[in-house]
């Protein structure tokens, strides 16, 4: 039987959230402990491998051998194939890299041991132990040995399936209108462009899109998000995504070497990411952008302001909830009213007709927009095709 | 168990590709992961098939 443990932090999870959240933890003086289920950190990958790159200094994070490539922009294809050209800087940064996301994961684990975070690979969360209502930490399983694990604080950060959100009794489930299935091919012999991710809208994807992310020269990630309450058959993601390939014929004759799944939320905010002895960060606690599917900035913006309160508790004590709680307005004051409004934005957009879409990129083309926002967008529209925005007049 | 229909996953590796995507989106809890093996609490679940139009794949049939 393994040894029980006894730590300051204990972070449950070590993908980027985990990592970022262990390494500030550790950098404000606390001790901290990461596990991970899994017997390789970032592996197997479960991400499309495009993000964004403008906070990366915000959180304290150096650009590393991660890096597949640097793209100059996005194109998003309406459905009849108008292309939508968006540099970088119009973008908000949306855009910017194409990463190797195993090794991404990596790197963040290493910065966070440097800093003296302890890891613990093959090592499962099994339920949370409680007293006196408060969280107390995990009991859990490495190699199959149960054993506990005892923390002044505890974070989930158990990616999309969280189990720590849901034993703590936190808002974390989702709705099937809050939630993208998705599918990809990492794809060779393709005729991808270097210096584009690639989106295309419309029915080809019901309520989220295809994307082509390069990775280099003839090789890119070709994914496809269904939101879940638009999908009425037995596996119309990989069906959906198949006919999009055969009807592209610089895709069509690719070799896929390999496939990837997984759950994307596209929630609102959670109501409530903290409770007495516990915070939850990252996918676990919903904050992936809605209208992108991107969650590897949130989990580590949100992630370093949840270590910080991690080390702050520890020091003074006391993991109260209302003390917990700062976290949870810091990440709010931060990335809420971004995650709110593209949730809306993504809720209408689930609406639009094929023909919408195309007036939409059509009345785009021709207008230079200073800055890529939803106002700006409308604006645009509303110049060439008024009764496309009538139904938008509330974000106008 | 009476009134309810048999869940099927199929997690041999023809079909299920362990994404996890099911197990995130149970509003019921009753199924894991454990990296290349799902399993579900048979008990728990209500055949409410949200899982079933989840997977990309169609690992998870209830007949």
């Amino acid at each position: 039987m393994a040894k029980d443990l006894r730590t300051d932090v204990l972070v449950v999870g070590a993908g980027p959230a985990g990592s970022m959240t262990a390494k500030w933890a550790a950098k404000g003086g606390a001790r901290v402990l990461m596990i991970e289920k899994r017997q390789e950190i970032g592996s197997p990958v479960r991400c499309g491998e495009g993000m964004s790159k403008d906070w990366l200094t915000e959180v304290g994070i150096r650009p590393g051998p991660w890096i597949n490539l640097e793209v100059e922009g996005a194109r998003i294809y309406s459905p009849s194939e108008q292309v939508l050209e968006i540099n970088e800087r119009s973008a908000g940064n949306e855009v910017g890299y194409v990463v190797e996301r195993d090794g991404f994961d990596k790197a963040l684990a290493i910065d966070a041991a440097n800093a003296g975070v302890d890891v613990m690979l093959k090592t499962a969360a099994t339920e949370v132990l409680r007293e006196n209502g408060r969280i107390v930490g995990v009991r859990a399983k490495q190699f199959g040995e149960p054993f506990e694990i005892r923390a002044t604080v505890t974070v989930g950060a158990d990616g999309f399936e969280s189990q720590v959100g849901r034993w703590a009794g936190l808002p974390t489930n989702i709705a099937m209108r809050d939630m993208d299935s998705c599918l990809q091919y990492r794809m060779t012999n393709v005729d991808c462009d270097v210096r584009y991710c690639d989106f295309y809208l419309g029915e080809v994807a019901p309520g989220g899109y295809v994307w082509v992310f390069p990775k280099a020269e003839g090789l890119a990630n070709v994914g496809i998000g269904v939101q879940v309450s638009k999908i009425k058959g037995i596996a119309e993601p990989k069906k959906y995504l198949d006919a999009w390939i055969a009807q592209h014929p610089g895709y069509a004759k690719g070799k896929t070497i390999d496939v990837v799944g997984g759950g994307v939320s596209i929630s609102p905010p959670i109501k409530q990411s903290v409770t007495d002895g516990l915070m939850l960060v990252g996918d676990a606690a919903r904050m992936i952008d809605p209208l992108t599917g991107g969650g590897i900035a949130n989990g580590c913006i949100a992630g370093k302001i949840c270590g910080e309160v991690a080390a702050e508790a520890v020091h003074a004590g006391n993991p109260s909830h209302e003390l917990l709680q700062k976290y949870d307005k810091g990440w709010r004051v931060r990335l809420e009213e971004k995650l709110y409004r593209n949730w809306l934005a993504k809720e209408k957009l689930c609406t639009l007709s094929d023909e919408t879409f195309d007036k939409i990129v059509d009345a785009l083309q021709g207008t230079k927009l200073e800055k890529l926002s939803v106002h700006n967008i409308l604006k645009a529209v509303h110049a060439k095709y008024p009764e496309v925005t009538r139904e938008f007049e509330a974000f106008l | 168990m009476p009134g309810k229909r048999d869940l099927h996953i199929e997690s041999s590796g023809q079909l299920c590709i362990y994404c996890g995507a099911c197990v995130g989106i149970c509003p019921w809890n009753c199924i894991y992961l454990d990296e290349t093996r799902i399993t579900f609490d048979e008990k728990v679940c209500t055949r409410c098939e949200i899982c079933v139009k989840a997977c990309p794949v169609g690992a998870i049939e209830i007949g």
